[in-house]
């Protein structure tokens, strides 16, 4: 997998959405590939210092906490920091985070605010680009 | 077999097991075995997987009632 590049859009802000997003960014950096992801709208949730701690489950499958737990699945908090530690590129969209009034400083460390051009720039000679 | 290092990742979930491996066999030398035991039934396909796309050799797996045993040789 060296030499495979994979590009991944984060849309999303629940809980789910993010063990999409990390689940499959970490394997692939744990695979050798090189990995970027492009957080916007609500993927923001996701870099977010406080929010990324502490993301909704659906409506309706609250019950699931309880399936996480006993699978000891690691925290979103954990595997983004296993992602960082694997040099998995982390984006945020910079149009979405004036939307939502969002400051850098507001999100995780280590992160490159950009805008659309940034990631296409990035995405186009990408082996896979996964949308969450 | 003799392993140059053995990994326990029992009891953890995906993709621990694939992360912490890949953490494990860069601290083994190149044709040095790792040998990684694990208890989540999405590692038997997903370290088959691992090894082959890091051009490594699974050269032996393993079941021992609830747990999978992997020796991975280093390429």
């Amino acid at each position: 997998m060296a030499n495979t590049k994979v590009a991944i859009i984060a849309a999303n802000g629940g809980l789910f959405d993010a063990y999409k997003v990390f689940n499959l960014a970490t394997a692939a950096a744990a695979s050798d590939a090189e990995v970027g992801i492009f957080f916007t709208f609500e993927g923001l949730n996701l870099i977010h210092k406080e929010a990324h701690k502490n993301l909704p489950l659906p409506e309706g499958k609250e019950h699931f906490e309880e399936g996480f737990k006993q699978a000891n699945v690691p925290s979103i908090a954990e595997l983004l920091s296993i992602a960082q530690e694997m040099g998995v590129k982390l984006l945020a969209c910079q149009m979405t985070m004036d939307v939502m009034k969002l400051e850098k400083e507001q999100l995780v460390g280590g992160i490159e605010v950009a805008g659309a051009a940034s990631f296409i720039e990035y995405a186009k000679d990408a082996n896979m680009t996964l949308t969450f | 077999m003799e392993a140059a290092k053995v990994l326990d990742a029992k009891g953890l979930a995906c993709p621990m097991p694939v992360v912490r491996t890949k953490k494990a066999i860069e601290e083994i030398n190149a044709g040095e075995i790792l040998e990684v035991h694990t208890t989540d039934k999405g590692s038997k396909s997903d370290l088959t997987a691992w090894a082959k796309s890091g051009g490594h050799e699974l050269v032996k797996e393993a079941e021992e009632g609830d747990v999978f045993k992997f020796w991975i040789k280093k390429a």
